[in-house]
């Protein structure tokens, strides 16, 4: 690959939380690449427009040899075949469902064959692929060690993610990201601060690379993809049917913006409806004892009926790779609550009898 | 099946129905507050109802590419349209009944606005929409202060010194915003005598704003509804802290909870309490400080913060409603004969 003569590559991302974080990412990469003499450009994709808090966004970063073929090589607003993908937060690993009708699409959709997915994690390799879908390609994963990093959209949370994965870059790329470029890119960035290019040699040191071959990973997640209809099926002045009453809206699930999910302990719940009547993404069923169970389809993971749940440790929100599947669970309670419960306990990490709590407090709500 | 489209008054959380007419696949954010309105809002109004909606986040993200969440029906309508729209449904309902064409039932037209569609651009068409007493149609405004759709710039319902895409905080000068929130239910309750319900609500406070919503369709005539919704997005803040705000927004006595009904006033929910000295109003820095808009905030922005919503309970007529009193000289004009014309006696 010596011969290359441009490079592009994608960051996916939680829309909103790391947008300034995917910006700085390919800002950097182009400016790594600059200090070679290559060209390059950074853009955001036009369909994630307007961005919202969670939903899976993507940015890119194209670098090429000289103008003509960064030209040449620029994608419209999609490239449909990047060289690199980076996921900064590794429940993107997932799927990605970006809008109606896209479909969930594998994370290592659009990477080239032998390509690399870098994903910030602090899980192992093997972790990370038993949650991707099976791949039908090989392709290097790469972990480069922390935490996702979440900000909002007016402070950014500088913990220096960017310039680890800057670091991680310039080890799977070092043709078009040198690791002295790249510490280069990053001391401007920091306007001179020294952390900033140590933590591109801790990004390029500790990152974990580990071939994934054709065959491996899951087939658990849901396959979801759509015909899209064109402009010859669709009915004059655009007409949509309504949703029939206790349906859900087939062409746009959203549950590719969780990160967390919430887990009901049922033994705990008083019936109070808040979690219900709270909830912004209407996730919640009532079953025919009155407890509200999520509807893992639909919940999109904002957290909301953990806080306004009057209960303590009721409902508790845990990291969505700790689940294979969206499979409700209301059901394994109703079979067996023992088991349930010790699921609950595992899974979540607290106590599924209050009594067995340390002195319990009011409410819930505040952390 | 006859549908009974009478619209009681909830009367508590178990009460409120389980029909879902604003099912899940919407495009928001993460803890959604405006579309936990546009969730309670139909709830209330139940399923004979058609809704409107101008352009905004509750039009984009609900149904952008050809796909839709609305049980009821549903119809886009531009920016600053929403009151025209709901007035021209609502008349083209009663014509078409009075013809015969349609069964003569009740239907809900309610339109709804964001705070640029409504407090900006479409106010006009909201205070003519207010005057049309013959026609039942209902606006609803949910303000997520900012035009939140297109990532975030500044709306006349931006609150005093806020970060937002048009007015980022910079080195040489701190706050690039410093004008006060519109009144948009206080202005148009006080100059919209005819109109015989108006309400500030807050999803917050999930069955007050349905009984809001009620009793604005039930009373008829235009009526309009304003909801405060915190938006995770623009405000910058945690998606599961999005009831925590509302809740602070009331009790810092920032956003007051008040309906006009027929002229009449009642403060309702905890601004009641506050306004009873039931409760005491939370410091502002309570909710300032949650939210990342607010973080270039120093203590000199904050006083200044606290000493406006201040005045919105010490100075005003009738607090967080009408922004004006008399002078202390002129005191007696509050106690002014309130009898009518042929009942006043001659003063001396």
């Amino acid at each position: 690959m010596a011969d290359e003569k441009s490079i592009s590559v994608e960051v996916v991302y939680r829309g909103i939380f790391q947008k300034t974080l995917a910006q700085r990412i390919c800002r950097s990469i182009v400016l790594a690449s600059r200090k070679k003499g290559h060209t390059g450009t950074a853009f955001s994709r036009y369909g994630d427009s307007p961005e919202r808090n969670g939903v899976p966004a993507k940015q890119f970063a194209i670098v090429a040899v000289d103008e003509i073929e960064l030209e040449a090589s620029m994608a419209k607003y999609e490239p449909a075949v990047v060289d690199i993908s980076v996921a900064v937060d590794d429940t993107l690993v997932k799927g990605v469902e970006s809008w109606a009708w896209y479909g969930r699409q594998p994370i290592w959709k659009p990477i080239r064959e032998g390509g690399t997915l870098l994903v910030t994690s602090e899980k192992t390799p093997g972790e990370i692929v038993a949650q991707s879908d099976r791949t039908p390609k090989p392709y290097t994963l790469g972990i480069v060690p922390g935490g996702a990093s979440f900000a909002g959209l007016w402070v950014y949370k500088d913990d220096h993610t960017d310039y680890r994965v800057l670091g991680a870059l310039a080890k799977v790329a070092p043709r078009w990201l040198p690791l002295e470029a790249a510490k280069q890119a990053a001391l401007d960035l920091a306007k001179g601060d020294r952390s900033a290019a140590a933590s591109v040699q801790y990004g390029y040191d500790a990152t974990v690379l580990r071939q994934v071959g054709a065959g491996e990973g899951t087939d658990g997640h849901e396959k979801l993809q759509f015909t899209k209809p064109g402009w010859t099926t669709m009915r004059p002045g655009i007409v949509v049917d309504a949703r029939k009453p206790g349906q859900r809206n087939p062409q746009y699930k959203k549950y590719t913006a969780r990160t967390q999910r919430p887990v009901v302990n049922f033994d705990t719940c008083i019936k109070c409806t808040m979690c219900w009547l709270d909830c912004p993404d209407e996730c919640f069923e009532v079953t025919p004892e009155g407890h509200y169970e999520v509807v893992y389809e639909a919940c999109i993971g904002c957290g909301i009926c953990a806080q306004v749940c009057p209960v303590k440790d009721c409902i508790v929100m845990v990291d969505e790779l700790k689940f294979a599947d969206n499979r409700d669970r209301w059901q394994d309670w109703k079979k067996d609550r023992g088991a349930y419960n010790t699921w609950f306990e595992k899974v979540s990490g607290v106590p599924a009898d209050p009594k067995a709590a340390a002195p319990a407090s009011a409410a819930g709500g505040d952390d | 099946m006859a549908i009974d489209t009478a619209l009681p008054q909830i009367k508590g959380v178990k009460d409120v129905p389980y029909e879902e007419l604003f099912v899940s696949g919407h495009r928001t954010c993460q803890g959604c507050e405006s579309a936990l309105v546009m969730r309670h809002m139909v709830k209330a109004s139940g399923p004979r109802t058609i809704v409107l909606g101008s352009t905004g986040c509750m039009y984009v993200a609900n149904t952008t590419y050809y796909t839709t969440p609305w049980v009821v029906p549903w119809m886009h309508t531009q920016l600053g349209a929403s009151g025209s729209a709901a007035l021209g449904t609502a008349a083209g309902l009663k014509v078409l009944m009075r013809k015969g064409k349609l069964k003569n039932e009740k239907i809900n037209v309610i339109a709804f606005c964001g705070d640029g569609g409504g407090a900006d651009m479409g106010l006009g068409a909201i205070s003519a929409t207010l005057t049309h007493k013959e026609y039942d149609c209902l606006v609803l405004l949910y303000d997520n202060e900012s035009y939140a759709n297109t990532d975030i710039q500044l709306s006349s319902m931006t609150p005093y010194g806020a970060v937002t895409t048009f007015s980022p905080s910079g080195e040489k000068k701190r706050l690039m915003h410093t004008r006060w929130k519109k009144n948009v239910p206080g202005m148009l309750a006080a100059g919209h005598p005819e109109s015989r319900y108006i309400a500030a609500g807050c999803a917050a406070y999930a069955v007050d704003l349905m009984n809001k919503i009620r009793r604005a369709l039930e009373l008829g005539g235009p009526t309009f509804v304003h909801t405060l919704d915190p938006c995770p997005k623009g405000w910058d803040y945690h998606p599961q802290y999005s009831q925590e705000l509302g809740h602070l927004a009331v009790e810092c006595g920032i956003w007051p909870l008040y309906e006009v009904v027929d002229g009449v006033c009642n403060l309702t929910g905890p601004t009641r309490q506050i306004a009873e000295g039931r409760k005491k109003r939370k410091p502002v820095i309570e909710y300032l400080r949650r939210q990342g808009r607010f973080a270039h905030f120093v203590d000199e922005d904050v006083e200044h913060f606290q000493a406006e919503v201040d005045k919105m309970w010490t100075d005003w007529l009738i607090p967080g409603v009408i922004p004006f009193t008399v002078p202390a000289k002129d005191q007696a004009l509050l106690k002014i004969d309130r009898k009518p014309l042929h009942e006043q006696t001659k003063s001396a």
